[in-house]
């Protein structure tokens, strides 16, 4: 298949890892952040890491968009979704994450009408065939998914439809890598960036990490020989003593994004003072609500919701997998008390989260880094 | 996913995936299209058009 095929080749996959190999200083231990969860699920789908020598270690970021949102987020959905006459649609992966008393499967299964979609414009049809009742979408992740969520309001209000409501819980991608880049626990030597998000905002936005950090960034694809040449663009700055943005992802990601998702997005969002992330705390100006335009839309204006904020469960460490603190495998209960099959965090739901692509995969080496 | 169905006057295309399976995709970032056009697809909204004879990067 056109765009696959060609980046699994493992003939080339080999040369690039000897490139690798030959680029590194032995001296020195690499770490590199994948901000993005997609890009950890390729590492540990494929193996990338075992091409890299072991000094090059690949940091997992916080860049799941089910994996960061905050468990008092999920109480306030369950809460929605329990209203009279409210059918609650959401994606797959969040009807399983778990708040301070359950998921939204199981309010499922206690009588709350919830449903899985696919995208928000299914949640908008379901609100056209139901007029009668209240439809709610449950809108989650970056920059890549904010614009179907908007598109999909627009055309809600275009068709005048008035029993369909969004509950927003949409982020942006760079405070919380400004955040990261703060933290006193997290030494980087550069950042794999998300394609997918780049689709949108460009490279652009990224350019503050080598100036203001001194950290390269290379914007990456999602298949297996993307992640090892864009590992390898990183060690080739580091080696030139360059530091600057580069696109690996050339074949999608325009330099300066999508200035029609631009457009779209500031007629339908503004930005929250500050939002809450799992395991990162309150960011400022780094999730998205709905403009005063789309007010009459907004499901927090529409419905009672706790606002409550819930501490992680003690024994969870989801929030040092997401700064890359932890690595999964580290986490008091991974693979025990906490598996896919009965997450106790986030980052074990969605196949997007790291904890559920070194379980599935079971790529586990359990070698403590040494540096 | 590929353009199968689209309409001027319209901002959703049809668009059918590698298995054959085909869905209502959202085009207002990337319109317009053609049928044959391949996109890319997210969450039921086309981010962009690609070009498929895009250069290779690896």
């Amino acid at each position: 298949m056109k765009f696959v095929d060609e980046f699994r080749n493992a003939e080339l996959g080999r040369s690039v890892s000897q490139q690798i190999g030959a680029l590194v200083d032995p001296t020195h231990h690499y770490k590199i952040m994948e901000v993005c969860g997609g890009h950890t699920h390729t590492i540990y789908r494929y193996g990338v890491s075992d091409l890299l020598p072991p000094n090059v270690e690949l940091v997992h970021g916080p860049g799941c968009p089910v994996c960061v949102i905050p468990m008092g987020r999920i109480d306030d959905a369950i809460a929605v979704a329990r209203t009279p006459n409210v059918i609650f649609t959401c994606f797959g992966d969040m009807m399983r994450v778990p708040g301070s008393s359950g998921t939204l499967l199981e309010a499922k299964a206690e009588g709350a009408d919830v449903r899985m979609v696919y995208s928000p414009l299914d949640a908008l049809r379901i609100a056209k065939q139901s007029p009668d009742r209240e439809v709610v979408f449950f809108a989650v992740g970056f920059e890549t998914t904010a614009p179907s969520t908007a598109l999909t309001l627009m055309r809600a209000r275009a068709e005048g439809i008035r029993n369909f409501f969004c509950f927003c819980n949409h982020v942006t991608i760079i405070p919380p890598l400004r955040a990261l880049l703060e933290s006193p626990d997290l030494r980087l030597d550069g950042f794999i960036g998300p394609g997918h998000v780049c689709t949108i905002v460009g490279a652009r936005p990224f350019e503050f990490i080598p100036a203001e950090y001194g950290k390269p960034v290379v914007i990456s694809g999602f298949e297996p020989l993307d992640m090892l040449y864009s590992v390898y663009m990183i060690l080739r700055q580091l080696s030139d003593g360059r530091c600057e943005v580069e696109n690996q992802y050339t074949r999608v990601v325009p330099y300066d994004g999508n200035p029609q998702a631009f457009r779209v997005l500031s007629e339908v969002f503004e930005l929250r003072p500050h939002f809450e992330w799992r395991g990162l705390g309150f960011i400022s100006q780094s999730g998205l609500k709905l403009s005063d335009a789309y007010r009459d839309f907004d499901a927090e204006l529409r419905y009672t919701v706790p606002g409550v904020r819930i501490a992680d469960p003690k024994a969870c460490q989801c929030g040092e997998v997401l700064k890359g603190v932890i690595k999964p495998w580290e986490c008091k209960v991974f693979g025990t008390a906490c598996t896919p099959e009965h997450p106790i965090g986030t980052c074990m739901v969605s196949a997007e989260g790291a904890c559920a692509a070194y379980y599935n995969f079971g790529r586990i080496t359990r070698e403590r880094e040494a540096v | 996913m590929r353009v199968v169905d689209a309409h001027a006057d319209d901002d959703i295309a049809t668009c059918e995936d590698a298995e054959g399976s085909r869905s209502d995709v959202l085009i207002g970032l990337v319109a317009p299209v053609a049928i044959g056009d391949l996109l890319l697809v997210h969450a039921g909204t086309a981010l962009l058009r690609l070009h498929t004879n895009a250069g290779d990067a690896a």
